[in-house]
């Protein structure tokens, strides 16, 4: 299945994000440390999430774009192929809620997450993003072949 | 103007996701499947743009638009943290078929799984936050 657009024009496009970010905002790419600002609305006092938030500040727009994306979509039919929304039945809640949970301790824990990491990360040939893109892969591994057989 | 740029920036990013179905539960379970060469494609060749990028700016010494010489931060090395962290983010990546990106991207397109995976994930890293003393 062939998706409308391929990754060979996808992936440049997505990699563009790290000089129009460095560029525009002098920013390093990131997506997760935009839950951290949440977080520290929420919990002032904590101390992981007394920081400079400000810096992150971009992140969140960065993020309601994204979420702009996701409804411009809906306006147009057949993007996907039935087969890829089965899934997204609130039947399945306790996957989806269990992975984020496992998406937003996991992404602080190790300092970033797919964006920040092997995206920026890999692309500055960070040490501290080789190893957490390896470990990344092995617990989607073990989740594959292990945990989800038993979800679905 | 600094915020609508921000905005833009995850609108494009956001529709390339999308167009290219990075967004999808399955291409992720295709991916840990080593079913299609697709996500691999996409991971390495965004990469390739980034590496090019980087060195282009380091070579170069191009400033900002706003003048100002581009400093890149290295990524802090944290054995502990790099390694837990990492395996955690990818049973949720797996779990849920999304990374960080698709789940905002995911609030707009079907905000009922969108909400869900969302406060998951700030669940997640509210949890983080009270452990944080414990963990590292």
């Amino acid at each position: 299945m062939e998706p409308k657009l391929a990754w060979y024009f996808a992936g440049p496009l997505l990699g563009l994000i790290i000089p129009l970010g460095l560029l525009l905002k002098e920013k390093q790419f990131g997506i997760s440390s935009s839950l951290r600002v949440i977080g520290s609305f929420l919990l002032p006092t904590n101390e992981y999430f007394k920081y400079e938030r400000s810096n992150d500040y971009w992140q969140v727009s960065f993020v309601i774009g994204l979420i702009l994306a996701g409804l411009i979509s809906t306006q147009f039919e057949s993007l996907a192929t039935s087969e890829y929304l089965e899934v997204y039945n609130t039947s399945n809640w306790y996957l989806f809620l269990i992975g984020g949970l496992f998406i937003g301790f996991g992404a602080r824990y190790a300092g970033g997450c797919t964006a920040g990491h092997c995206i920026m990360g890999l692309s500055q040939l960070s040490l501290s993003s080789f190893v957490t893109t390896i470990c990344f892969f092995i617990g989607g591994l073990i989740a594959s072949y292990l945990l989800i057989p038993i979800f679905i | 103007m600094r915020v609508i740029i921000s905005i833009v920036l995850g609108l494009l990013f956001g529709t390339v996701l999308i167009l290219s179905e990075a967004v999808y539960w399955q291409r992720i379970q295709e991916m840990f499947h080593f079913k299609s060469f697709h996500m691999y494609g996409l991971l390495f060749s965004a990469i390739a743009t980034g590496v090019i990028s980087i060195q282009l700016i380091k070579r170069f010494k191009i400033k900002s638009v706003n003048g100002n010489l581009i400093v890149i931060k290295p990524k802090k090395l944290n054995w502990k943290g790099n390694i837990i962290g990492g395996m955690f983010f990818g049973i949720g990546w797996s779990l849920a078929g999304a990374c960080t990106a698709p789940l905002f991207i995911t609030v707009g397109l079907n905000w009922q799984i969108g909400l869900i995976i969302f406060t998951g994930a700030l669940l997640g890293v509210i949890i983080y936050g009270l452990l944080y003393k414990k963990l590292n």
